[in-house]
C-alpha cells in the first residue's frame, strides 16, 4: 500500500455506494452506480459485501464476471469492501472466536476474488460508546495470516462518538505495534472532526440523528496516518455553493496532502432526504465538486 | 427493479393447497442497506384490516427455502438479499377477499455494531401499505 507519509501522491476520490441506498434496487443497479462514479471522476468504489453482493456470501460465476465487466469499462478501482463480524448474530450468546474468523475469512477470500485490498472491518460492540467486542484481539490475530495470504487489511472504522485520543484508537495502535501487522489498520470516518450541527429542522421525521457528543480536532489525526488505509468522506449536507456545512472539509484535507496520505476518500452520505429520488445522487456530486477543488483534481 | 416500499405490491394473492384456499402471500424487500443472516431476524407480526397475525401462522421463503418463524433464529448460515423480496405466507382459511387490504408488517433485526441496548432498533419501524387483490 502507498498510504505511508512520505509518499508523493494525493489522496484519491471514491464512493461508498452505500450513499446511494435509497436508490439501490428501486432506481438504480450496481451498473447504474458506476455509471455515476465514472461520470464523476470518482475512480475508487467502497461496497458492502452483504448489500452489493448478489446473494451473497455465494455470488454466481456469471454475477463475478458482470462485476470484472463493470469495473473495465468504468474505470473503477475496488478501494474499500466493508464487511462485518456480527458478533450478535444470535440471540443471547455473542460469536466464538472461532466463528468470527470464520466469517473474516469468508470475506477475505470474497473480497480477494473482486480485487479489494483494503476492508472496512465493522465489528461488534458491547457498550454505548462502541467499545468492541472482549476477544477481538484473539480472532483478529486469528486472521492475520490469511490477511497476508489474501492481501488483505482489515481496518476498523473510527466513528463518532469514538475521539481519535481514546483508549480505543490507543488499544488498535497498540496491537498494530506489538503484532508489527501490515494487515490491520484504521478507517477514519470524518464525522469524528464535526465541528457544527446541522440544524434539527433540515432532518425528517424518521430520520436517524446522531446524538451530540465531543469531536476530535483535525491534527489529531497525524499520527494515526501510517496505519489509516482508507476514508469515510462522511458527509450530512452540502450547500448549493459547495460547502460542507457540518465538516471542516478544507483543512481534513490539506492536511491529508500536507502528509502526502495517498488513499482513498470514499464519500459517505448520510444526511437528510436519502429516500428522496436523486438527492443522495446531486449530494454525492456536489461533495466531488468540493474535494476535486481543494485536492486539484 | 422493486417497489421502493417495504411491502410489494407485485405478489400479493392467495394460495392454495389441494383446492382450498388457505391463506395469502405478500412480498417484502429490505430497506436496510445491507443484507441480514436470518438469525438476525425477530419473527414478524403482521396485522390486515385489523387482524393481527403472528408465530406460526406466518412463514417466510427466502432464496426459495420456506422457514418457519421458530427456525430463523438458528439460521446464521441463510442470508437474506436486498435485491430478493422475501414472501410471507399467512396462514388464514379462505384467504383474503378481492380488493383493497390495510396491510402492516412488522419485524426486527438486530445489528452487532449498535450498541446493546439499541439491538433492534434500526428498521423497527412498522411498514404499512394498502394493497390490493385482484
Amino acid at each position: 500500500m502507498s498510504n505511508q507519509p512520505g509518499g508523493t501522491g494525493n489522496p484519491k476520490r471514491g464512493v461508498s455506494i452505500y450513499s446511494y441506498a435509497g436508490e439501490y434496487g428501486v432506481t438504480m443497479t450496481l451498473e447504474d452506480m458506476f455509471a455515476e462514479m465514472h461520470s464523476i471522476g470518482a475512480k475508487g468504489v467502497e461496497i458492502l459485501a452483504n448489500g452489493h453482493i448478489e446473494n451473497y456470501p455465494n455470488p454466481s460465476q456469471e454475477w463475478l464476471e458482470n462485476w470484472d465487466r463493470l469495473i473495465a469499462k468504468y474505470d473503477i478501482v475496488p478501494a474499500e469492501y466493508g464487511h462485518w463480524v456480527d458478533s450478535r448474530m444470535y440471540q443471547g450468546r455473542e460469536l466464538t472466536s472461532q466463528e468470527s474468523y470464520d466469517m473474516l475469512v469468508r470475506d477475505f477470500k470474497l473480497a480477494n476474488r473482486l480485487g479489494f485490498k483494503v476492508l472496512r472491518t465493522k465489528l461488534g460492540v458491547i457498550d454505548d460508546t462502541l467499545t468492541p467486542v472482549h476477544n477481538w484481539r484473539e480472532f483478529i490475530e486469528m486472521a492475520l495470516p490469511m490477511a497476508e495470504r489474501y492481501d488483505v487489511r482489515m481496518c476498523p472504522e473510527i466513528h463518532v462518538p469514538t475521539l481519535l485520543k481514546s483508549k480505543m484508537v490507543d488499544d488498535y495502535v497498540e496491537f498494530i505495534k506489538k503484532t508489527g501487522t501490515k494487515h490491520f489498520g484504521l478507517n477514519i470516518d470524518f464525522g469524528v472532526f464535526e465541528t457544527k450541527r446541522l440544524p434539527a429542522s433540515e432532518w425528517g421525521p424518521d430520520d436517524f440523528v446522531m446524538p451530540e457528543s465531543e469531536h476530535s480536532p483535525v491534527e489529531d489525526i497525524i499520527p494515526l496516518l501510517p496505519y489509516v488505509y482508507c476514508c469515510h468522506a462522511k458527509f450530512v449536507k452540502m450547500s448549493d455553493d459547495f460547502e460542507e456545512m457540518t465538516i471542516p472539509y478544507e483543512k481534513i484535507l490539506r492536511t491529508l496532502m500536507e502528509h502526502n496520505w495517498d488513499g482513498y476518500l470514499v464519500s459517505e452520505y448520510e444526511g437528510p432526504k436519502k429516500d428522496v429520488q436523486g438527492y443522495a445522487v446531486d449530494q454525492v456530486r456536489k461533495h466531488h465538486v468540493m474535494m476535486k477543488r481543494i485536492l486539484g483534481k | 427493479m422493486l417497489e421502493k416500499e417495504c411491502i410489494q405490491q407485485r405478489g400479493f394473492r392467495n394460495v392454495e393447497l389441494d383446492g382450498k384456499v388457505t391463506g395469502f402471500q405478500i412480498n417484502i424487500r429490505l430497506t436496510n442497506y445491507r443484507g441480514l443472516w436470518l438469525s438476525q431476524l425477530r419473527p414478524a407480526t403482521i396485522i390486515v384490516d385489523g387482524e393481527t397475525f403472528a408465530g406460526q401462522q406466518i412463514t417466510w421463503t427466502i432464496n426459495g427455502v420456506t422457514y418457519e418463524q421458530a427456525e430463523l433464529a438458528e439460521r446464521g448460515d441463510d442470508h437474506w438479499s436486498l435485491l430478493d423480496p422475501a414472501t410471507l405466507t399467512v396462514a388464514k382459511e379462505g384467504g383474503l377477499a378481492s380488493g383493497c387490504h390495510e396491510i402492516e408488517v412488522r419485524f426486527v433485526y438486530s445489528s452487532s455494531y449498535i450498541p446493546p441496548v439499541a439491538d433492534t432498533l434500526l428498521g423497527s419501524k412498522p411498514h404499512k401499505r394498502t394493497l390490493i387483490l385482484v
